[in-house]
């Protein structure tokens, strides 16, 4: 049998870092069979698929696709090799239609020389038909979810015959529905003889979904193993290295002081909604404890944070710092104002100024303290800021652009700078989304170490496992209200699977105030 | 995910720097070019261009007087653009803070270093408050600000025509022009027999102060995390309201001093058309000096020096003022498409 792509001994150094991203890399792709590319960030995967998919050239090495070399690899030659590529952000033109985004490129002409509108709709119609896709051809691409755009891009492969498709973390943005129905997909994709790869990091779909896993680490390929013969934890400790598992293990405490944060009855109602997009949320958070709200994506969160961050106003309900109205019906955006430590879940664009430098940005939530109002030298900001990146290991130099750090290196940034203006509570969102097993160890250790020290923690995230390896307390929001409510002592006995009927909906607890 | 190639920050630097020298390189070939099309002493045309405003300590310094107006205005743009704003209503500010500035001298005559100071004053408020209109628009309805300060900019050139044409004009000249304004509103010349003044001194300072302010100041802070990242500068607690309105306030302000300054320093009355291009011209001049005000004054001489040289080269050969054009067109055209800027820092999609 050929394999569907074989790569020998890539090796790829980048000239601007000299940094081996590929170093004598083997990689074989066997036909219809799903494959995950797994490793942490910078591992080389990007670069490995990149190199296949002709959007960078290897310095040397070989690669053969179905047995035939593949000599001068571009996007264009890859195409008609049958080879696609699926990025983590998409590229489709928001304002076209599905249609229009599917044939772009491959268009059918009426004799005229004219786009045949009907006949281009009738071939995206059918490949929707035979894949079962939730799509309507004449949608346009703005109007539709993630999920759906990320099915229009594999619809723009398959209307290229593509027989290899590269998808690169496809789940990072889609819900855990549109996760499962993009697994049904690909598993039919391979029933049709389509061989894929997966490029991730995260171990549970890589068991869930793929045959076989290859792992690479610090730009060298260092196994290829089959999926059901190894273990979430031996991939974990393929991916890290020696370094294995740092586990955070929590020490409870009993604290009965004043909450620190309320948030009392508050709701957020758009007319154009059927539902309320918050319905009647009342919380506490108390010094000393990590509060843990738990969602499926799309079902408040991301609401909840805007409310607490001030973006948008509420109908009715309040937030209170202490005995202090930060939020209420008549004035919003005073939490940042009040300069409570924000994590923000959009760590690129709300969480800091890709362009700014590192500095800059670590100053940017204690301005006052570094502009009384003027400061003839910036002295004091590198001083501070380096000593910011030495306390947190960050590997990075004050004044480059926070832009050209790594996606754990940023984030670090971010919760450094928090952390540093702590008095007693920090609210955190989404912190380890996207993040290599390292960074995501490193920050839950920052954040229980917070806890261990007093301050009260809002931890507002969809990442399950998180919640419950750091949460004291855990609320349950589903479809904008608080389905569940966990208490210390329940949350010692808590699993996945007795949490998922509260997080899907289906059950629903009732329970006084927490 | 945005692509954000890894340079080192010298690297970053030499290499902007490269492209702006670039595009100064181009524009001087095509100049060249241009001139060998176009004259039929080729030779003399290109050494009266080149050297022509060196030829004299009067040219030298009618060509540094030339770049102030262009300066101040650029230091006004630099700091809309750097808070994400956009004041392209030059033109008209330009022109209205210099018939706010002859009104005043006319109006207060002899009232010497006080009546400067009260006319400065006057031309900064209005213009100010026209961009600053333009700045409200946006904040209160999210009017394009890109629209509303041209626009404006345009009603307020006729209206200032009107005015030099009408209610103020000098019947003595022949000339469409408002009377002179009287000596002891000169600004005082610093290299006679040329028209430098001790504007040039206000043009240094504007440019300082303007580099303290973004680089050392909170509100400057501020203001370009505003333009770097409106949504960061939100989450960070900066009111980012204040940030459409101040800068416009700043950019509208110097235009009118810009424009005053001309009046008192060098044309000492207002002429109809006589400050034609300034506004655009000033753009250019942040645009060339990407918006940093330190680069405001090479980029502000290099300008003032191709319309020098054009000058120049009209009166001694037989080449047109419209040379000079070419240039800024080529300018223009090629810091606007920004490609040889990417092509140096590496970038080829954004």
């Amino acid at each position: 049998m050929t394999a569907a792509v074989r790569m020998k001994s890539i090796t790829k150094i980048y000239p601007e870092t000299q940094k081996r991203a590929n170093d004598q890399v083997d990689f074989t792709l066997l036909p219809a069979e799903i494959l995950s590319l797994a490793g942490e960030n910078g591992a080389g995967k990007s670069t490995l698929m990149k190199i296949l998919y002709g959007l960078i050239s290897c310095d040397s090495g070989e690669i053969l696709v179905h047995g035939q070399p593949f000599a001068h690899p571009s996007p264009i030659e890859a195409g008609k090799r049958g080879i696609g590529m699926v990025h983590q952000h998409f590229m489709l033109v928001e304002e076209f239609t599905v249609t229009e985004n599917v044939v772009l490129g491959e268009e059918s002409t009426a004799p005229t020389g004219l786009l045949d509108r009907r006949q281009n709709r009738q071939r995206v119609a059918a490949l929707i038909e035979k894949h079962h896709f939730s799509l309507s051809p004449d949608d346009r691409v703005m109007s539709l979810s993630v999920g759906q755009k990320q099915q229009v891009e594999i619809l723009k492969m398959l209307m290229r015959d593509v027989n290899i498709l590269i998808l690169d973390e496809p789940t990072s943005v889609l819900t855990q529905l549109e996760i499962d129905s993009l697994f049904t997909t690909l598993r039919k994709l391979q029933s049709h003889g389509v061989s894929i790869i997966l490029i991730t990091h995260k171990l549970h779909e890589i068991k869930n979904i793929s045959d076989r896993v290859a792992v690479m680490r610090e730009g060298r390929m260092v196994g290829v193993y089959e999926t059901a013969e190894v273990s979430e934890e031996d991939i974990a400790r393929a991916m890290m290295g020696d370094e294995g598992l740092s586990v955070v293990r929590k020490e409870r405490r009993q604290l009965n002081l004043d909450p620190v944060l309320s948030v009392a009855h508050l709701s957020l109602i758009r007319h154009n909604q059927d539902h309320p997009l918050l319905d009647d949320i009342s919380f506490t958070v108390h010094p000393g404890e990590i509060l843990g709200c738990a969602a499926i994506s799309g079902n408040g969160l991301g609401q909840l944070e805007s409310v607490l961050l001030g973006n948008l106003p509420v109908s009715s309900g309040e937030i209170l710092y202490h005995d202090e109205v930060l939020t209420s019906v008549h004035h919003t955006a005073t939490t940042r104002k009040r300069g409570i430590p924000f994590v923000p879940s959009d760590r690129l664009f709300t969480g800091c100024s890709l362009s700014a430098k590192v500095s800059d940005n670590v100053i940017a939530t204690s301005r006052k303290r570094f502009f009384p109002p003027f400061n003839v030298s910036r002295k004091e900001i590198e001083s501070y800021t380096s000593h910011l990146i030495e306390t947190y290991g960050i590997s990075a130099t004050p004044s480059a652009p926070i832009g050209t750090l790594s996606g754990g290196g940023i984030q670090k940034v971010i919760l450094a700078r928090e952390i540093e203006r702590i008095r007693d509570l920090i609210i955190c969102c989404e912190p380890t989304w996207g993040l290599d097993v390292n960074s995501t160890a490193f920050i839950h250790r920052q954040i229980v170490q917070l806890r261990n020290d007093g301050v009260g923690v809002l931890l507002i995230s969809s990442n399950i496992d998180e919640i419950l390896a750091l949460a004291d307390r855990l609320l349950v929001f589903s479809r904008g209200s608080v389905s569940a409510r966990f208490s210390a002592s329940q949350m010692a006995s808590l699993t996945k699977e007795e949490l998922s009927p509260f997080l899907l909906g289906k059950k629903r607890m009732e329970v006084e105030g927490a | 995910m945005r692509k954000i190639e890894r340079f080192s920050v010298l690297e970053y630097f030499v290499r902007s720097l490269f492209g702006i020298l670039a595009i100064v390189l181009l524009s001087v070939i095509m100049l060249i070019a241009a001139i060998f099309l176009l004259s039929d002493q080729p030779l003399t045309s290109i050494a009266s261009f080149f050297a022509g405003p060196f030829s004299s300590l009067y040219a030298i310094g009618n060509m540094i007087d030339h770049a102030v107006p262009l300066a101040i205005g650029a230091v006004g743009i630099a700091l809309a653009m750097r808070s994400g704003n956009m004041n392209i209503g030059g033109e008209g500010q330009v022109y209205a803070g210099a018939l706010v500035t002859t009104i005043v001298a006319l109006a207060l005559p002899g009232w010497g270093l006080t009546g400067i100071l009260v006319a400065l004053a006057a031309s900064m408020l209005v213009s100010g408050s026209v961009a600053t209109l333009s700045g409200w628009l946006r904040e209160r309805w999210n009017v394009s600000d890109l629209i509303t300060t041209f626009l404006l900019s345009n009603i307020i050139i006729l209206v200032v025509d009107y005015m030099v044409a009408y209610p103020f004009v000098d019947p003595q000249t022949n000339l469409i022009s408002t009377r002179f304004v009287d000596p002891s509103y000169h600004l005082l010349i610093i290299l006679p027999p040329s028209q430098l003044n001790i504007a040039l001194c206000i043009a240094l300072v504007c440019v300082l102060v303007a580099h303290l302010f973004l680089y050392r100041s909170r509100t400057g802070f501020e203001l370009r995390m505003v333009g770097d990242n409106e949504e960061f500068a939100r989450y960070a607690g900066v009111d980012h309201r204040l940030y459409r309105i101040l800068p416009m306030t700043l950019s509208g302000a110097l235009y009118g001093l810009g424009g005053a300054l001309a009046i008192l320093g060098t044309y000492h009355a207002t002429i109809k058309g006589f400050s034609a291009g300034m506004g655009w011209n000033a753009l250019l001049v942040a645009l060339i000096a990407r918006f940093k005000p330190a680069a405001i004054i090479p980029a502000a001489l290099f300008f003032a020096y191709i319309d020098a040289g054009a000058r120049s080269a009209m009166f001694y050969s037989d080449v047109t003022y419209e040379i000079a054009y070419i240039v800024q067109a080529v300018i223009f055209f090629l810091i606007s498409s920004s490609i040889l800027q990417r092509i140096a820092l590496g970038r080829r999609r954004v």
